[in-house]
This record gives C-alpha cells, structure tokens and sequence, in this order.
C-alpha cells in the first residue's frame, strides 16, 4: 500500500469526522436559538396576519390586526407614546453617566468605591427594585414625601404613583437608578480605551478644558455612546418587570408600555394574534431606533455588530 | 502643573452615592421597623427594630418553596449554559464550511431580544409539554450567544501548539476541551457563571408566563404575588425584598471584576 492512497480516505474521512463533530457541538445551542429567538420572530409575523386563538382554526385577515390597532385602538397609541417618551429620556440618564464616569475616571481617591455604590443597584432584581421604589413613592411611608413635607415643599402629600401626570416619570426614575451605573460602566470602558497622548499634546497645545472634551473625549467615546441608546432602546422592552410591579400600566394607561400592552392582550384577553401584530410594531420600532441611532453616531459604531 | 482641588469631586460623587444608597437604606429601615409601617412621621432610623418581618415571611408564604424552584431553575441554567456554550465556543475555533454563515446567524439573533418573541415562544413551550415545570422554565436560557463568543476568544487565546500536542498524545475533542482549554479559560467560566446566575435569578417575564401553579413560582413571581396579594401593608414585604436581594448582591461584591468585565465584553465585542 502506498503512503498517498491511503493517506486521502483517511484524510476524507478525518474530515467528515470533524464536521459531524463541529454539528454536534453546536447543535444544543443552535436548537435553543431555533426553538426560541428565528421560529418565534417568523411565526409572530405570520400570526400577526391571522386571526387565531387556541380555540379556533387559523384564517387568514391580512392587515385587519394592523388596522385595528392603527385607527381603532387608543390604548396602543398611549403605549407607544409612553414607550418613545421611556426612550427619549434615556440620553438625560447617559448624560449623568457621563459625568459620573469623568469624575471617577479621574485620580480621585476611592473612584473604585464609588464605582461600586453607583453600579450596585444594577444586578437587583427589577421586581424587587419596582417594589422598593413603589415604596419610596408611598403617600404615607413614602420617603420623597416624607423629604417633601419635612422641608415644606409640600403640604398635601403627592399620590405619586397613582397621579396621570406623574407616575410615568416616577417610572422612569426608578429606571434611571437601576441602569445608571451600567451605563457609567460601559463610558468608562470607552473612557479609558482613549489614549492619554492625545489629552497630553492638547494640554502641550494650551487646548482649554472644555475643548478637550469636546474635540476629542466626546468623539472617540460615539461608540459607546451608541451602545448605552442601544441600551436605553432595549430598556424599554425590560422594563416590563417594574412597570409591572410599580403601576402594572395605569393609572388608566398612563404608564402603559408596549410590553405590559402585549402582555395584556396576549395573556390577559387571550388574544395571541392582536398580540403579534402589537410585537412586531415593538420589533420594527427597535430596529428603526437602532439604525437610526447608529447613523447618527457617526454609523462607524458597528463595533456592535462586528 | 495646576491642579484643580479634587474636593469639589468627592462632594458630587458622595453626594450622588448617598443618593444611590438612599432605596437601599429606606427598604431595610422598613423591614426592620416593628410597629406600623405606616405611621407619620416616618421615622429615619427604625422604631424599636427587631427581626419579627423576617420571620414573618416564612409563615406568610411558601419561601421555602419559592427558593426551591429559583434555586433549580438557575442550577439548569447555569449548567446548560457551561456545557453549550462551551461546545459551541469550541466549534466555533474550528474551521468548517458554512462558519460565517452560522456566526452572522448567531450575530443576528443577538439582536432579537426575548421580549418580542414571547407570544410565539409561549405557543412553542406549551406544544412540547413543558407549561409549568422547570424545564420550561429554564429552556430559553440554556444557552446565551454572548457567553459563546466569550468562550470562543478565550479558547482562541490557548497556544494552539498546547492543543496539537494533547492531540498528538491521543486525547478525544471532548477531553482536549475540559483537560486543557477549561482550565485555561477560568475568567471566562466565571464570565458565564455570573451573568446567567443573574439572568436567570432575576428573570420575571418569562417565569409569569410560563408558571401557572403557585407551587412552581420562582421568588420574583412569589415577590409580585405577595405584593398583589398583601399590597405593601406589612413589613414583611420588605423583608422578603431584602431575602431576595441578598444573594445577588453577595455574588456581585464578590466577583466584581469579573461581573463587570463580562457585561463590557459581551455589550462591547458581540
């Protein structure tokens, strides 16, 4: 037997034997992304064209969910605005980020510590944080009114939570305490990856403070920036957890977010297709936000993607 | 050089601590408060404190059982997530045909969050029979595409001379990876362990939809059925919060860099 024809079939067969082996390794993992991320986004889509429920047959209605929801429901218009409103506030939170990240990513004594207080509340449980916050908003235990009418701000108590005007940015509030210190996180990821020379020839170059910040700290931090909207955009999906608990939506709609609306019709009125058609507006949403975001952060912050 | 004072900064970052502090501070003075909760004034620091909300709790609910089905669900998750990942990270150092088609796959369905497929992914749970168990509850966490591409750069990282000559040496795929790359890829390992700890531990929505019997409920569904149930007029609440809380937060104190570094690494690198 010659070294060269028997060297090729071992070879095929080495071969084979790697990709079977390749396709077993993966495959627990891709089953689970099958079963519960691609086949759940093309059936939402389809169902969202349907009118279904597990009682009847499917049929086929085309846009009739869509038009219902567009010209005939109220409520997803409050959700929606609601939802927006909870991601237009994002970039106040990011802002704080900001600063909070230049303060400790300087040579401050103790930044670690402080690191550690300001990231502490994000990996709460944001059931528990929705009840702790429920709290702090309460008319009588409360602690804001308890600061509020021992300072004389105030001579009523403020029903938070349970006032149209303010119990979305009580919400909100509570959102901004749980995911600032991720975002001060990812800033100081993007702070520290600037390098120091750059800081050092514009101070050679008698650059003043806030130029230095804005010429050169602010630009080369796009793509963090970009990944805190990304984020703040998500946030609004997560956030279910403490609206749930804090509001579950009301009063009336007012704190009503297109998650806890999907979960009302899906799960409470047992409407699976109104449902759907409810995600993928959400789904489109996210991916129009996350577009847009990334133009405008220069589009060079596919680091995400990449 | 000219060096602006620094106390100006400890000001604003103590200050802004306290504020961070202050949710945490007012939770514990409730729970540890004796006499009514609601009484006006509150009181700054705890009326005659004493633990009688945290034994409460064990009698007002079925804690135990609470803490059974999180403490399970997350055990599947954890180790689902180790065993998967790790087997896909390592696939994915290998070369194979149709490679960049399964890593955009991946990349792309990062970008699908869970929430927008809950309709779907309920119909899918209910039609293999897991409703209401722990399977199902722990199924769509059992493997996270972050932590696989976290397992791929660290196998990466292993000189691959080291994994020739295991091979050499005649040892089976499956033992070059728990022999040699697991044991050089400690932080990674860390990595996963944290960050579905706690996913899965915090995880609200898909438990709520998933649990139809109070027996199979997690602690923040007994959380928000507590709440629904009892409405926030006993100290025992808080107490619970505190119960729920502790474990998280001793995980991260403890492995903080760790913590960290796997939320920058997976927000950042994809």
């Amino acid at each position: 037997m010659t070294t060269a024809s028997a060297r090729s079939p071992w070879y095929q067969r080495k071969q084979t034997r790697d990709i079977a082996l390749v396709g077993c390794f993966l495959l627990p993992s891709l089953a689970v992304f099958f079963l519960y991320r691609i086949l759940p986004l093309g059936w939402n889509a389809m169902l969202s064209f349907q009118s279904w429920s597990p009682l009847k047959a499917a049929k086929w209605i085309g846009l009739e969910n869509y038009e219902e929801m567009l010209l005939d429901d109220d409520v997803f218009w409050d959700a929606l605005t609601n939802t927006l409103i909870f991601i237009g506030c994002s970039p106040i939170a990011i802002a704080l980020a900001l600063g909070i990240a230049l303060l400790v990513n300087s040579d401050l004594k103790g930044a670690a510590i402080y690191r550690t207080i300001v990231f502490l509340s994000y990996p709460l449980m944001t059931v528990a944080v929705g009840i702790i916050w429920r709290w702090l908003y309460d008319v009588r235990g409360g602690f804001f009114n308890y600061v509020l009418r021992s300072t004389g701000a105030i001579d009523e108590p403020v029903k938070f939570l349970q006032s149209f005007d303010w119990a979305l940015p009580c919400v909100i509030a509570a959102e901004f305490w749980q995911v600032l210190g991720f975002y001060m996180i990812i800033l100081l990821t993007g702070l520290q990856s600037i390098p120091q020379h750059l800081y050092e020839a514009a101070r050679v170059d008698g650059v003043p403070a806030h130029a230095r910040f804005l010429r050169i700290t602010l630009p080369l931090l796009r793509p963090s920036i970009f990944l805190c909207i990304v984020v703040g955009i998500l946030n609004s999906f997560t956030s279910f957890d403490l609206v749930y608990v804090m509001t579950n939506g009301g009063p009336g709609h007012a704190t009503e977010l297109l998650i806890t609306y999907i979960y009302k019709a899906g799960f409470g009125q047992t409407r699976f297709d109104y449902a759907a058609a409810l995600t993928v507006v959400q789904f489109l949403l996210l991916v129009v936000l996350t577009v847009i975001a990334n133009k405008l952060s220069g589009g060079n912050a596919g680091s995400l993607e990449r | 050089m000219r060096r602006a004072p620094t106390w100006p900064r400890h000001a604003i970052m103590l200050a802004v601590c306290l504020l961070m502090l202050v949710p945490f501070y007012w939770v514990i003075k409730t729970s540890l408060t004796g006499e009514n909760i609601y009484a006006w004034p509150p009181s700054i620091i705890p009326v005659n404190p004493h633990l009688f909300n945290y034994v409460d709790v064990w009698y007002l609910i079925p804690f135990p059982r609470y803490l059974l089905n999180s403490v399970i669900v997350t055990i599947m998750a954890i180790s689902g997530n180790l065993l998967f990942n790790t087997a896909a990270g390592y696939a994915l150092t290998k070369q194979f045909p149709g490679k960049r088609w399964i890593v955009l796959l991946l990349l792309s369905c990062m970008l699908i969050p869970f929430q927008a497929t809950i309709i779907p992914a309920y119909l899918i749970t209910s039609w293999l029979g897991v409703l209401n168990s722990w399977l199902g509850i722990a199924l769509p966490m059992l493997s996270t595409i972050i932590c696989i591409f976290i397992f791929k750069a660290s196998f990466e990282a292993v000189p691959r001379s080291l994994i020739d000559a295991a091979r050499v040496d005649g040892l089976s795929e499956w033992r070059i990876v728990v022999r040699i790359l697991l044991p050089l890829s400690k932080p990674a390992i860390a990595t996963n362990v944290i960050l579905n700890f706690i996913w899965s531990w915090n995880a609200f929505l898909w438990p709520l939809i998933v649990v139809r019997s109070p027996d199979m409920q997690t602690l923040p569904l007994g959380l928000a059925r507590f709440l629904s149930v009892m409405e926030d007029t006993t100290g025992a609440l808080f107490a619970f919060v505190v119960m729920v809380l502790v474990p998280g937060l001793t995980i991260f104190l403890m492995a903080q860099k760790e913590f960290i570094r796997g939320l920058t690494s997976g927000a950042t690198k994809g």
